[in-house]
């Protein structure tokens, strides 16, 4: 921690806040485990506060540490309380092991605690990774780069996002679950080829310049037409003709051609 | 190394949309060897340092852009009319670096590495678009892979995944953590 600030490193900060929570009188304990990322993160606090060395941590002290706060928390949250105590169980099962006599000292691979140190000194290294990246984000958040999509006119105070097939699916299965609710009829549909309809598409979006495809997809009669209506807009996005942009998950999908006459030119040949 | 390469590179910048690549440049500059185009970039990116510059060349993701500075961003933002961007979570961050350090890899197994269940975290980082999902393992419920995306090098600033924290990075940080805890 080169930097101390707390606004660039928060998980030192969160540290030392639960810090002074812990070490408060004991009638007013207000300590909460969100302060902590998880049970790895409220363990290498209590080894860091013992000044103990992570590959010989005292199994039954940090254990009694450990569950006494635990024992503290107000609220249960059922995942998280799962996570926490799992890694109790792991502490006893330790500690258990520990105390078996044996004949022989142990060969350091045989430590019982080897498997939660490996797991803290990866951990650990997560961490120390992100108080880098974390001063590399603080400094290319304020930089602008020429990657934003230029605002449509009429563009509300959201930031379009261009669409990943991720989104195109997510959105895909909404409008069939739509078309499901309502289409009752059974629709016997011409059939289209996926060429004969792209270059509709594109006719309709050189006329329109801008497509509300969620518009254009429920006006499509067939339910074979829509879904190849929506492969087109897939193959289109993918050959880099026509642009996609939600405002939000599930929103609308607006069209428009993207202004390169080459790659129009390319595609429609 | 003339100025009128140097110009040349500058435009070409300018108006990509992508970081440009010096294999970018050499299909464009057909016949101006490498170290020339090199040397060209490097003029470009002390002359974007010098103060009294409001935009820089910065090298991310495999190649150079063009970013405003930092010092700059509240009146860019106040121009574009867009809020402040917002810094990743704690476990978005956490997610992100698991990922970037172990991928190709799966929800289980970046969970196992942080100690809880990371599948808010992982929705989080693809709806901002700095991990995709790569496939899925030939494993038993064949999980999810997930990669870490080229906008997530965009993000950070970096040029490729090499340009990670280093293992000795990372120790430097844990002795500096231990030295200011004694």
């Amino acid at each position: 921690m080169s930097d101390p600030s707390p606004e660039i490193l928060p998980t030192g900060d969160d540290a030392s806040a639960a810090l002074t929570a812990f070490e408060a009188p004991a009638d007013g304990y207000q300590v909460r485990l969100d302060v902590f990322e998880g049970p790895l993160d409220l363990l290498l606090f209590l080894i860091r506060k013992k000044k103990i060395d992570i590959h010989d941590i005292p199994i039954a002290a940090i254990t009694r540490d450990y569950l006494g706060y635990l024992e503290r928390k107000t609220e249960i949250n059922l995942d998280r309380e799962a996570e926490f105590v799992f890694i109790a169980a792991l502490l006893i099962y330790i500690k258990s092991q520990m105390l078996l006599p044996r004949e022989t000292d142990l060969a350091e691979s045989e430590d019982p605690r080897r498997v939660l140190v490996d797991r803290l000194v990866e951990y650990e290294k997560v961490k120390a990774a992100c108080s880098i990246l974390r001063e590399r984000e603080d400094v290319q958040i304020l930089q602008w780069k020429r990657d934003f999509i230029p605002p449509l006119s009429g563009e509300g105070p959201l930031e379009p996002v261009e669409l990943s097939l991720f989104d195109l699916a997510e959105s895909f299965f909404r409008m069939m679950k739509r078309r499901e609710a309502d289409d009752t009829r059974v629709i016997r549909g011409r059939e289209v080829p996926i060429e004969v309809k792209m270059k509709e598409m594109v006719t309709l979006l050189q006329e329109r310049h801008v497509l509300d495809f969620l518009e254009y997809f429920d006006s499509i009669g067939s339910l074979e037409e829509a879904l190849v209506s929506f492969f087109c807009l897939l193959e289109l996005i993918k050959s880099r003709v026509a642009v996609a942009v939600q405002d939000e998950l599930f929103q609308t999908i607006r069209v428009w051609l993207r202004k390169d006459p080459h790659r129009t030119v390319a595609h429609e040949q | 190394m003339s100025n009128d390469l140097k110009a040349l590179v500058e435009a070409l910048i300018f108006v990509s949309q992508e970081p440009v690549t010096l294999a970018d440049l050499q299909t464009v500059l057909e016949g101006v060897p490498a170290e020339e185009i090199q040397a060209a970039v490097d003029a470009l990116v002390r002359d974007g340092e010098a103060d009294g510059r409001g935009v820089h060349v910065i090298r991310a993701g495999g190649g150079w852009l063009f970013a405003t500075k930092p010092a700059h961003d509240r009146e860019v933002r106040k121009l574009l009319q867009i809020e402040r961007k917002n810094r990743l979570s704690s476990a978005g961050l956490e997610t992100l670096a698991a990922i970037a350090y172990r991928q190709p890899v799966t929800q289980s197994e970046i969970s196992a590495i942080r100690g809880v269940d990371s599948t808010g975290a992982l929705k989080t980082l693809l709806e901002k678009k700095l991990i995709k999902i790569v496939g899925r393992k030939k494993a038993p419920g064949n999980p999810l892979i997930y990669r870490t995306s080229d906008e997530f090098l965009l993000y950070l600033g970096l040029d490729s995944l090499d340009g990670l924290p280093s293992e000795a990075e990372i120790a430097k940080i844990l002795e500096q953590e231990r030295a200011a805890e004694t």
